[in-house]
């Protein structure tokens, strides 16, 4: 028998077992639009990753006090909520001394000295909860990667003014916030200058204004120091030379470091390598219901060869050689996951547009990811129909072999 | 009569079924010759064994002992694919319940031995036109066959028998399902495929009525050829 003759068959033989083929193929669509959505939200995580990478720039190193996980606290430099450098209390800083044996690194370009807390905020009669991170206007607008959508950066004059995330302005309060508009922060009044283009509810203010608004900050202490490098191809070297300068500095060793120099490259490379544990036990689920929708394959093959023996009888009878048989009950298991993979790739692309709304997420992080074009590729798409395909005639082989080794005799006998 | 002449000839043939542990004889050591262009009735009462020569004749099963030849073949001693093509090429089969599939068409039924035989598409299409018009169907070429009467079914049947212009028609009681107006319809087709096309006809029957139709009977009792004979006044 011709293929495309086979090829009839086996879709008539779909399309005339209606309920019992649509059950089979809609345990394929939920394993294929499982796997494609729980693939496509890891790459979406990860295309996410690397535009924050971007975005936060790769030339970029934080300095916070404290040790790592990776250390242990030591003996270094303590200081106290009076900001003295060579402070005994307990608490270990960032001050202005560091800030002074950084200046002496020529592997640094600018750097910026932030401090950030939760502080209340009042517009009109309303009130909300957001971060406030205190930066040096002289030096934020060139090293941050947040990208300006209204109004200025900060600049080195201004005085009770701040600058806003995207998500403050357009839906924090139930009015939109716009530039030049007032807002009570710790009972003072701020007028906004910048909106920046995030989804973040962060508000920016000068250093000094920060010291003031926020409690138990200090002067001269900082929460962390914002370093840019000038090379970034050179940046492990930078880091050893910034971590030489700073234990001198602070009289630590390298074992018992009080100071924590990081990279955005390795916070990300961290976050990846959680993103791709999180996505591969996911797939894993995903993959598990796959083998149960390969399982319902074999078992409607099994219904069908059953129901199909006399028929299987009646063609041998009229001709049909076992191949001929064994041709269109895999082609008939092929199509059902042929069908199941198509409505799966289209369900799973479907989920995983809508999971921002699902999730209640439409401004956030989840619907940053989803938005991205290119999260369904072609490449997954033919990967997740072939793979449909395969699983179909693998399970339909047992079954397929079974009917085509049926004698005539009892085919035709079988009631 | 000569050599060429015979058709199908079971020498020496046995059947023997095993339900478990018991051995049920159904055919003893048949021998009979069928000649080219005869109309055969089989004829014997339930339990005969006439199903179980059906069977063994129309290739679609094997004897336990013996050999059937099929023009001069030795067919009991090819493999199920071999089988299948000869059956496909030299026997039309027509059933009792006619067997036609459910899921397709009438054209569809009658155009699917071609299928297998992968004739061309277009020769195949004229010919079950041409089929389906000389069984009085052309207007009833696409419904379905749970759209024809018992009568019409049958006729399916035939067309699809006849399609592949096999040499042999085997024919398992094809009027038993059938009224008997309807009946003798089916049997004048067969008749008239006998008398002009010059098939060679094997009907398996219980109705001696029937083998009237027939130019030579075979009566079986008992897995056994009671008496073969021949009827020079049949019906037609």
């Amino acid at each position: 028998m011709k293929f495309t003759k086979a090829f009839k068959h086996a879709l008539n033989m779909v399309l005339h077992s209606k309920l019992r083929s649509w059950l089979t193929i809609l345990g394929i669509i939920i394993g294929v639009a499982a796997v494609i959505s729980i693939v496509a939200m890891g790459e979406a995580l990860e295309q996410d990753m690397t535009s924050q990478l971007d975005d936060l720039g790769g030339d970029l190193l934080t300095l916070t006090a404290g040790a790592s996980s990776a250390h242990s606290f030591g003996q270094g430099r303590m200081g106290n909520f009076g900001g003295s450098a060579s402070a005994t209390d307990e608490e270990i800083v960032l001050d202005k001394t560091d800030l002074q044996a950084l200046k002496g690194v020529s592997d640094i370009k600018l750097m910026d000295t932030q401090i950030s807390g939760r502080v209340d905020i009042y517009y009109v009669a309303e009130k909300g909860s957001v971060t406030v991170t205190g930066v040096d206007p002289l030096t934020w607008y060139q090293i941050t990667t947040s990208k300006l959508k209204d109004g200025r950066m900060l600049g080195s004059a201004d005085s009770n003014v701040i600058m806003i995330g995207g998500r403050v302005a357009e839906s924090f309060f139930d009015k939109q916030l716009g530039i030049n508009q007032l807002i009570t922060i710790e009972d003072r009044l701020f007028r906004i200058v910048g909106i920046l283009d995030d989804q973040s509810t962060s508000v920016y203010m000068p250093i000094n204004l920060a010291y003031e608004i926020i409690d138990d900050k200090e002067k001269g202490v900082y929460d962390k120091i914002i370093i840019k490098i000038k090379d970034e191809e050179q940046i492990d070297i930078a880091m050893e030379n910034i971590e030489q300068k700073l234990m001198i500095a602070r009289h630590v060793t390298k074992d018992k470091l009080d100071f924590t120099l990081s990279s955005n490259q390795a916070q990300n490379d961290s976050r990846a390598e959680m993103i791709n544990s999180l996505t591969m036990f996911l797939t894993a689920i995903a993959a598990v219901a796959l083998l149960v929708g390969a399982v319902g394959i074999a078992n409607t093959m099994f219904t069908s060869v059953l129901e199909k023996t006399k028929e299987i009888g009646i063609m041998k009878a009229i001709g049909a050689r076992n191949n001929d048989i064994l041709i269109i009950f895999l082609l008939n298991a092929g199509l059902i996951g042929l069908i199941g993979g198509i409505l799966g790739i289209i369900f799973g692309t479907l989920l995983s547009g809508s999971l921002p709304a699902l999730m209640g997420d439409t401004t956030g992080i989840m619907n940053r990811m989803f938005s991205a074009d290119t999260i369904i590729n072609l490449k997954m798409s033919v990967i997740a129909v072939s793979m449909s395909v395969f699983i179909g005639m693998g399970s339909g082989a047992i079954p397929a072999y079974q009917a085509s080794r049926l004698k005539p005799v009892d085919a035709l006998r079988y009631e | 009569m000569t050599k060429d002449n015979i058709l199908l000839k079971l020498e020496n043939v046995s059947k023997i079924y095993k339900m478990g542990e018991v051995e049920v004889p159904a055919l003893k050591n048949v021998s009979v010759e069928i000649k080219k262009g005869d109309f055969v009735a089989i004829i014997g009462a339930s339990g005969s064994g006439k199903s179980t020569m059906m069977n063994l004749i129309g290739c679609l099963d094997t004897p336990t002992s013996g050999n059937i030849f099929l023009k001069s073949k030795n067919i009991s001693l090819l493999d199920e694919s071999d089988l299948a093509s000869h059956r496909g090429k030299t026997i039309g089969f027509i059933f009792q319940q006619y067997n036609l599939i459910p899921s397709i068409s009438t054209f569809d039924n009658v155009l699917l031995p071609l299928e297998f035989q992968e004739i061309d598409d277009k020769k195949a299409s004229e010919r079950v036109k041409k089929i389906l018009s000389i069984v009085g169907l052309s207007d009833k070429m696409f419904n379905l066959p749970t759209q024809l009467s018992g009568g019409q079914q049958q006729r399916v049947s035939i067309a699809r028998s006849l399609v592949g212009d096999p040499e042999v028609i085997l024919a398992d009681e094809p009027t038993g399902a059938l009224d008997s107006v309807t009946g003798k319809d089916i049997l004048r087709i067969l008749h008239k495929l006998w008398k002009e096309e010059g098939k060679t006809i094997i009907l398996v029957t219980h109705d001696l009525k029937l083998a009237k139709y027939a130019h030579t009977t075979i009566e079986l009792k008992d897995g056994e050829i009671l008496k073969t004979y021949q009827n020079h006044n049949e019906v037609g």
